[in-house]
């Protein structure tokens, strides 16, 4: 067992780490418009389904038309999805069957610059499909506020606290199928119950209590208003939230991602 | 660059466990500037151990170990700026092409790709299949891929972990000779075989391991004459009193 002694193994070097970074777009480049161009069209059809269908009973939540309140939600959970998936089987993939880490591991990359790059690509694709999303939101003319074009530094750091969270389960996660109880458990349940199909704040008091924990309420906090305006001052306080959490689990994959690979 | 009074590689006392197994027990050895050091046992001997903790995947548990001069612990980027790896299991990056594979080593290192790329190509004769996937390439080929990843760095060391298993033969003299090459350049070499003839063909000094201690070490004439052997296997046999390979 390794216990890294100094704090050196713990401080990235932001150089190395963009190495990794440009690794990961290099693959993207090549395989997104075959692989992963599906999931663009993901919420896509949640904002079909549910805000065309359901929303034709359901004109108004809060005061808000119903297709412009899941939609603005719905910008949030694309960029939970991304980052997730980026975080969680692809770099267990690269990990444990490719074995790719190891190879970058023995140039001068090391394993915290190897975290931080691989949080940092997901973030980087989180904001990518986040922002195309919105994108599609502001071309049903779901937008109503400028603010929303301050909506994409949010969704890089949402998008860098899911990568965070999916690159700790995967650094302590012993087997690949381990992934669907993370997505089953812990992902589908925040897309269901973070806000983004009904307001919370009807319901009992430990419901709300309970969705302050968890990363994607806060990151709707930011995109509704930002998106549906004028509320925008919120928004700062739930993304200090997102980036405590980031930066407070940090040490957990760099420790158990060190002892996996440098045994 | 190392002048040649210094040894690449100095080792004191590497001592390994993993739980109750003690993988390497308390081994000592020095590699010297230019010479192509072996490490030849079986499976479980302690071979891939001692190599990964020169290219950084593995800790020791106890004693000192330098390369280049540099400490591992305290100095692991400079250390690996300047080694290369080939490592046992074949671990290319599926995701690009033959000739990514080796920018994207080259950037990891820092460097940007230039014509060195098309030269490792060609020295590999991998330069007609550089647009193919690594998933493509036949067992040979991976492996010359993975030798020339090992060299994007210009390395003053390079650690070939086992380069030769489970390549038919012409493969491995395919691997010989880049060996041969590498070596006229004045490059360091450590490899681990459990190979006998390849250990004699290449190796200037080597040791034997078994059971994670270094029972024997010499050049394969010095090893044959001291044990009375005709073969290195037979040094072996002397020693441990089992075969080498199992």
């Amino acid at each position: 067992m390794t216990v890294p002694a100094t704090l050196a193994a713990y401080l990235p070097s932001p150089r190395h780490a963009a190495r990794v970074w440009r690794r990961e777009l290099r693959v993207f480049a090549k395989v997104w418009k075959g692989a992963l161009l599906p999931q663009f069209f993901d919420p896509l059809f949640y904002l079909l389904a549910l805000g065309f269908g359901l929303g034709t009973y359901l004109t108004h939540v809060q005061g808000i038309p119903y297709k412009q309140f899941i939609a603005s939600g719905l910008v949030a959970s694309a960029v939970m999805w991304a980052a997730s998936f980026e975080s969680t089987w692809n770099a267990f993939f690269k990990m444990e069957e490719e074995r790719l880490y190891d190879a970058i591991l023995t140039t001068p990359v090391q394993v915290q610059d190897l975290v931080v790059g691989e949080v940092a690509w997901a973030a980087t694709r989180a904001l990518i499909y986040g922002t195309s999303f919105l994108g599609i939101v502001a071309a049903f003319g779901f937008v109503r506020s400028p603010w929303a074009l301050a909506v994409p530094p949010f969704l890089a750091l949402g998008g860098a606290c899911f990568a965070m969270l999916g690159i700790t389960f995967t650094s302590l996660s012993p087997r690949i199928e381990l992934f669907s109880f993370y997505f089953t458990l812990f992902i589908t349940p925040l897309f269901l119950f973070s806000g983004i199909f009904y307001p919370l704040e009807r319901l009992p008091g430990w419901v709300t209590t309970l969705a302050w924990f968890t990363p994607l309420y806060h990151l709707v906090q930011i995109t509704r208003p930002l998106v549906l305006g004028p509320d925008a001052l919120p928004v700062l306080g739930n993304a200090l939230w997102l980036a405590v959490l980031t930066a407070t689990l940090y040490v957990v994959p760099v420790r158990a991602m060190r002892r996996r690979l440098v045994a | 660059m190392v002048d040649a009074a210094t040894p690449v590689v100095t080792a004191s006392g590497l001592v390994k466990r993993y739980g109750e197994i003690v993988a390497v027990r308390g081994i000592d050895f020095s590699v010297h500037t230019g010479e192509c050091f072996g490490f030849l046992g079986p499976n479980g001997a302690g071979k891939t151990t001692t190599m990964k903790a020169i290219y950084g995947l593995a800790e020791m548990d106890e004693g000192e170990l330098t390369v280049l001069g540099l400490d591992v612990r305290a100095q692991r980027r400079e250390v690996n700026a300047r080694i290369g790896v080939v490592p046992q299991e074949e671990n290319l990056d599926r995701g690009l092409t033959v000739r990514e594979n080796l920018s994207m080593h080259a950037l990891f290192h820092g460097l940007q790709p230039d014509g060195r790329i098309d030269e490792l190509l060609r020295a590999a004769v991998l330069d007609q299949r550089a647009g193919s996937r690594t998933q493509e390439l036949s067992g040979g080929m991976k492996r010359r891929l993975l030798v020339a990843r090992a060299l994007v760095n210009d390395p003053e060391l390079v650690v070939l972990d086992e380069p030769t298993t489970g390549l038919d033969p012409q493969a491995r003299l395919a691997v010989w000779s880049v060996l041969e090459r590498l070596k006229a350049r004045g490059v360091t070499l450590i490899v681990t075989t459990h190979y006998m003839e390849e250990a004699e063909r290449i190796c200037d000094r080597l040791v034997i391991m078994d059971e994670g201690e270094i029972v024997a070490r010499g050049s394969p004439a010095e090893l044959r004459s001291r044990y009375e052997q005709e073969t290195l296997e037979g040094v072996f046999l002397e020693l441990t009193g089992h075969s080498l390979r199992e």
